[in-house]
């Protein structure tokens, strides 16, 4: 982690605006801070951890071995797991990868491109629509999930990544919508102005002026997208049938099942393997969060 | 009039002394949005909202049974509590979600030490979304041998199976959800980018201290993006089901103390065969959130502030 | 103008899914269980819930199968018990559910009655079931037809660690005498003996085996034959009264640990972390039990059983069923029949599905079970049981979630024995009415 400390101290600090305080000494202040931080990161981190050493422990010790001291160590956990299942888990990484990837790429430009028009264009039944995105996701998806079954089969689309993916592609996931509304509400319209002024049409405006200053909102969009659908089980559960088609939460809940024993150490072994995407995807991603306009230098 | 020309007039949002509409651009930036509201979401809507006027038990064809599932709705004591528990939910959940979340991005936002690490060891938790692990791992805090009892044992306390305590267990997911305020910290952390150092840069010259700063500079420009937490966290908490479907394996205990509301119509449809009744619940939660919403809409226009 | 085709499209598209949910209700299968099989290509589609041991057995079946009818294609579907439920109910409302469906007893009424099985008595061409016990072949039958064959059978029975019994000098008692009371004063034993770091029984009431067995044994039935709640409130409210005795003297665990641990794995369960002596399991459950607690464990028959009139019986652990739909019926039936009668199946699957029912298989197999699995097939043989208890009404499939809601309120109090059988009667009957 200190590699991490290293490098993410002068991106911030170079974007720090704001002049320090002076009147409690600054090294002791930051003892204090630091140490707060640190009890809460453990306090945040001690399940995870837990998950990790529970990974390399023997089978029938992870719930007899309280703690998260580790006096064995257990790393066929993570080759058992890995070829558990009908196919090596890297297979189910790569499905999920697959539909990871499709279902940012449909976020980024769909939600972006509808954003922009509820933020910025003014037209005939706006509110309207606007409730009515607003209104899509309020339905709870298991009363959703059989019509949606019935069309998707019709389409027979079923057991393929579509289901999973065309949503995304049309700007469905009214979260990011709203999101990026609020985004493009914040930020200043004489940006717009002064691009129209220079004869900018609305594809340029929003192309050159506003997706650009709105890059922490679409790393918002990108790890959030990657992390929800890296985890979500239901559609993915519901939609692809054949093993060969699972993806990684699939995958996952094929080790347990609460009427026979389980696997528990090749489980949290191949938990913590299916963590790690999700958590570089974060490392890189923050990176993109804290340029905003800040530090972007903009005026 | 040239193509070009027409164009650039549509851009001319503010121009004149009343709003030119830009309706032919607006479509066309909407069109991926129109096009899976008609083909993708609207039949599956719809259809719910009829089968909510239906007896439908997923095998046999539905049959219209009238305003007999609002009926039911009155007498179901299950449903009464599901709405209780959720209520109580969103209530305590949602602004203590948000305190941390705003707090922590505040404080992370600055140049500090090891600042990245923070960030990471903080979104962690939110990264475990609804693994299959979470359940196990929460027995291991608030289990009668977790790590919570085994600390209360050091101070002499003797503690209790937090999770399996009807008076508790509601309560450990309260605390689970605000253990992954991971989410809406990046959304502030974000926004916080957004706000032009300019302006903390003429406060300061000004003299305005911190404290000042936060509430006449960070809080108004950061409203939109508050506003929004607010609102997409209250139609999270409402339906609120992955946490407590895993940690309670689905049935809403003990005691239904944990029985969310989307939990308690996702086992009356898929449990019990009972789809139009599930269908007609869906459609009440949705009147309930949208007037959450629409509440929030309008106060929005008193305290949220756009630069437009 | 854009609103208006937008509103006549959304509508034409509800309405073609509505018609889609009612021709997927009635929609009906391409062929009949009694044809010849084909020697055309066919694909079917075989789904079933488990952990990863099982989907590998049964992947190695489904390889013997196809090796020997090469123009069978068989889809395995595998999914854990949750979203197993989830995704058969889904795929059998859009008319789109696999061939063969790994059923379970509370489910078993649900699908059949509603018409979503075939009948395997029109496939009997290709499906026999001469090897098997007529008692276990009964639990398969919804008013009188064959909609699914038995894989396995199982016992509730007492799991006991015979090593924290010698570790606290404890005698093992006779399980062919033994009472209720016996077992609770055994139990008060060890967590005095222990300190109160060992309890002495883990507490049940969340599974249908206890209480059937306890219903059965006052000379009750939970469901008469007509399929409503037979069970008299007093019967069920002894049996949570016996409960609540047991977690107020110190016998079982506090009512958090309890529940706690009945919403967990197995392998956190008091028997498998060896801090409950005395635990109810189905016979089945013995090796997984043993494996996780790496000590000495035993089956015993349940207290308070009568030479004449024994009140154990023979679970159905889980059955093969057609979908009534299938395309291919008679293949579907084949493979069912390659499943549950041939000994090569038998030699994968073991008693992974419970000690098979299909008597010539069951002894084909015994020799070549562990230790556990031997032990459990012992168990089995060498109980007297009683004829099976009614195959679960259609709309009870939740009974196991009301019955553990009020074993809940009755362990923290909040219910009154008395007051949570009146409730968990009237509200099981309540779902069996409305179904």
């Amino acid at each position: 982690m200190t590699d991490l400390q290293e490098r993410a101290v002068p991106v911030s600090t170079a974007g720090d605006p704001r002049p320090p305080r002076v009147r409690v000494p600054a090294p002791l202040r930051s003892i204090v801070k630091h140490t707060g931080l640190s009890l809460l990161a453990l306090i945040m981190l001690y399940p995870v951890i837990w998950m990790v050493v529970s990974s390399l422990r023997p089978n029938n010790e992870i719930f007899r071995s309280p703690g998260i001291v580790l006096d064995s160590l257990q790393v066929a956990n993570y080759s058992d797991g890995w070829n558990a299942l009908a196919a090596p888990f890297g297979h189910y990484l790569l499905n999920s990868a697959i539909v990871v990837l499709a279902c940012i790429i449909g976020n980024l430009v769909s939600c972006s491109m509808a954003a922009y028009a509820f933020a910025r264009l003014d037209f005939t039944g706006k509110k309207l629509f606007f409730a009515t995105m607003l209104g899509t996701i309020m339905l709870p998806i298991h009363v959703i999930i059989v019509p949606q079954y019935i069309l998707f089969s019709q389409l027979g689309w079923v057991n393929t990544f579509l289901p999973l993916i065309v949503p995304k592609l049309l700007a469905t996931d009214a979260f990011f919508v709203f999101l990026m509304v609020q985004f493009i509400r914040g930020l200043p319209r004489e940006l717009d102005e002064a691009a129209r002024i220079d004869g900018a049409g609305h594809p340029r405006i929003f192309l050159r002026v506003i997706l650009p200053l709105m890059l922490p909102a679409l790393a918002t969009t990108t790890i959030f997208t990657f992390i929800w659908t890296w985890n979500d089980f239901f559609s993915q559960l519901i939609y692809l049938t054949d093993p060969e088609m699972y993806t990684v939460p699939v995958a996952l809940r094929s080790f347990v099942d609460s009427t026979v024993a389980t696997s528990w150490g090749s489980m949290f072994a191949m938990s913590v393997v299916s963590l790690l995407p999700v958590f570089l995807a974060f490392l890189i991603g923050q990176r993109y969060l804290i340029k905003g306009i800040a530090t972007t230098g903009i005026k | 009039m040239s193509a070009l020309e027409k164009f650039q007039r549509l851009g001319t949002t503010r121009s004149g002394p009343r709003r030119k509409r830009d309706n032919k651009a607006a479509y066309l930036f909407l069109l991926p949005w129109f096009a899976g509201l008609t083909v993708i979401t609207a039949g599956p809507v719809v259809a719910s909202f009829v089968l909510g006027f239906t007896d439908y038990n997923l095998i046999q064809a539905p049959e219209f049974n009238g305003l007999e599932n609002v009926n039911r709705m009155l007498s179901d004591e299950r449903l009464h509590r599901a709405l209780g528990v959720t209520f109580l939910y969103v209530f305590v959940s949602v602004p203590l979600q948000l305190a941390a979340a705003l707090g922590l991005a505040m404080l992370l936002d600055r140049g500090l030490r090891g600042l990245a690490f923070y960030r990471s060891a903080f979104y962690l938790p939110s990264l475990l979304g609804s693994s299959v692990a979470i359940a196990v791992l929460w027995r291991q805090i608030f289990g009668a041998e977790g790590l919570l009892n085994q600390v209360l044992d050091v101070v002499g306390i003797t503690g209790r199976g937090w999770i399996s305590d009807p008076d508790t267990a509601l309560s450990t997911l309260i605390v689970l959800n605000v253990w992954t305020f991971g989410a809406p910290m990046v959304i502030f952390l974000a926004g916080l980018r957004q706000i032009p150092a300019m302006y903390y840069e003429a406060a300061a010259v000004d003299g305005a201290n911190r404290w000042t700063q936060f509430r006449r500079i960070t809080l108004p420009l950061l409203s939109p993006i508050i506003f929004f937490n607010l609102v997409l966290q209250i139609i999270h908490a409402f339906q609120s089901f992955t946490q407590a479907f895993v940690v309670s394996g689905g049935t809403g205990g003990p005691s239904d103390s944990t029985l969310f509301y989307t939990l308690y119509l996702y086992q009356r449809g898929f449990n019990n065969f009972d789809m139009g009744y599930a269908s007609a619940l869906a459609w009440l939660l949705l009147l309930i959130i949208a007037a959450f919403t629409a509440v929030n809409f309008w106060a929005a226009k008193r305290w949220v502030f756009y630069d437009d | 103008m854009h609103a208006g085709t937008t509103r006549r499209s959304v509508l034409s598209l509800a309405v073609g899914t509505a018609a889609a949910a009612a021709l997927a209700a009635c929609g009906d299968s391409g062929g009949d269980a009694s044809d010849e099989i084909s020697t055309d290509p066919v694909t079917l589609r075989f789904t079933w819930w488990g952990s990863d041991a099982r989907h590998k057995r049964t992947q190695q079946v489904i390889d013997l199968f196809t090796k020997a009818h090469p123009n069978v294609t068989v889809k395995g579907e595998f999914k854990e018990w949750n979203g197993y439920w989830d995704s058969l109910a889904t795929t059998v409302a859009a008319n789109d559910a696999p061939d063969i469906i790994q059923m379970d007893e509370l489910y078993l009424s649900s699908y059949a009655e509603r018409g979503a099985l075939l009948d395997l008595g029109t496939a009997t061409k290709h499906l026999s079931t001469a090897d098997f016990d007529a008692g276990a072949l009964e639990t398969g039958k919804v008013g009188g037809k064959q909609y699914a064959i038995p894989t396995g059978l199982a016992a509730y029975a007492i799991v006991a660690n015979t090593d924290l019994l010698a570790e606290y000098k404890i005698a093992l008692p006779d399980d062919s005498t033994w009472t209720w009371d016996d077992l609770k004063n055994l139990g008060a034993q060890v967590s005095r003996a222990s300190g109160g770091k060992v309890h002495g029984i883990q507490s049940w009431g969340f599974d249908t085996g206890g209480v059937n067995i306890w219903a059965r044994q006052a000379g009750a039935t939970l469901y008469g034959d007509n399929g409503d709640v037979a069970i008299p409130p007093a019967v069920l409210a002894g049996f949570w009264q016996y409960l609540l005795d047991l977690a107020k003297q110190g016998i079982a665990p506090p009512p958090s640990v309890t529940v706690e641990r009945a919403g967990a794995a197995l392998d956190q369960s008091g028997s498998a972390t060896n801090t409950a002596a005395f635990g109810t399991w189905w016979n089945t459950q013995l090796p997984s039990v043993a494996e996780a607690s790496g000590q000495n464990l035993k089956l015993l028959r349940l207290p308070g059983e009568k030479a004449a009139a024994p009140a154990a019986y023979y679970k159905p652990s889980m059955f093969w069923s057609v979908s009534a739909r299938s395309k291919h019926p008679a293949e579907a039936a084949l493979l069912v029949n390659f499943l549950a009668n041939t000994a090569e199946a038998g030699d994968i699957l073991l008693t992974d599905r419970g000690v098979p029912a299909n008597t010539k298989v069951r002894a084909a197999i015994t020799p070549k079970l562990t230790a556990g699995d031997q032990a459990a097939a012992e168990y089995l043989a060498a109980l007297k049981v009683g004829p099976p208890p009614r195959v679960t009404p259609k709309g009870a499939s939740g009974i196991e979630a009301i019955l553990k809601r009020h074993s809940e309120a009755v362990l923290f109090e909040r219910q009154t024995p008395r007051q949570a059988a009146a409730a968990f009667i009237k509200e099981l009957q309540a779902e069996i009415d409305a179904a």
